[in-house]
């Protein structure tokens, strides 16, 4: 994993990424016990737009990293160094959650990771039964700032879902 | 019976209530989830290994960490 950061680092510096963070389950895993998972989700900023906006190209990133010899792909993931990845364009609310992401340490490597209130957001977007799991464990055990999770599902349209989806007290 | 009624004999020869071991479970769990990064990446590695050969799940990739 730490290599894995330091490619994600390396596009960043090389430009091809504005900014990124660590979201998904290992985001989560930042807050929370310890879950199984399978893959790193990398949310990214792109450096650059398509003229289409609508049309993303994440080719740059994937020709980097061919370039430096990964190249290979299982599913979805690309292998790096070990661990299957997935880069993510960032875009309205997760673009914000990159955004407001903090820093973290892995091995010296330093990294960012997504909020607890931002991950809430997006899981609640997903909204799949995993993803409500993970609502739940975050508000079990991470230190949440309800006030701004609040701000967030309200920017977002989100309340009327956290309330039919977590049947949580918020 | 009541469930909360019942006790348990746990380590330490400690007589506890279901519900007092659910709440420690509790617990438990908040303790486990301020380990560091690194250390919850440690586990993490564990338990795909753990699903690979336990769980039979040959899709699982195990991370280098």
């Amino acid at each position: 994993m730490k290599r894995a950061l330091e490619v994600v680092n390396e596009l960043k510096q090389k430009g091809l990424i504005l900014d990124y963070a660590i979201g998904g389950a290992i985001g989560a895993l930042r807050w929370v016990e310890p879950f199984f998972t399978r893959d790193l989700d990398v949310f990214i900023i792109l450096a650059k737009q398509s003229k289409n906006n609508e049309l993303v190209v994440l080719t740059p990133i994937y020709d980097y990293l061919a370039e430096h010899d990964y190249k290979e792909w299982i599913g979805q993931w690309i292998m790096i160094d070990g661990v299957p990845v997935e880069f993510i364009p960032a875009i309205g609310l997760s673009k914000e959650a990159v955004e407001q992401a903090i820093s973290i340490d892995f091995q010296g490597i330093n990294s960012k990771v997504m909020t607890p209130e931002y991950l809430i957001a997006l899981f609640l977007s997903a909204g799949r039964d995993k993803d409500i799991t993970k609502i739940r464990l975050l508000l079990e055990q991470a230190s949440v700032d309800h006030k701004r999770l609040n701000g967030i599902l309200k920017k977002y349209n989100l309340v009327e879902k956290f309330d039919r989806l977590t049947n949580i007290k918020r | 019976m009541n469930e909360d009624n019942i006790k348990i004999l746990i380590k330490g020869n400690r007589i506890i209530s279901l519900k007092e071991l659910f709440s420690e479970e509790i617990e438990a769990r908040k303790e486990m989830a301020n380990l560091s990064f690194e250390e919850k990446i440690k586990i993490l590695v564990d338990l795909q290994k753990l699903a690979y050969t336990w769980g039979g799940k040959k899709d699982v990739i195990i991370w280098r960490s």
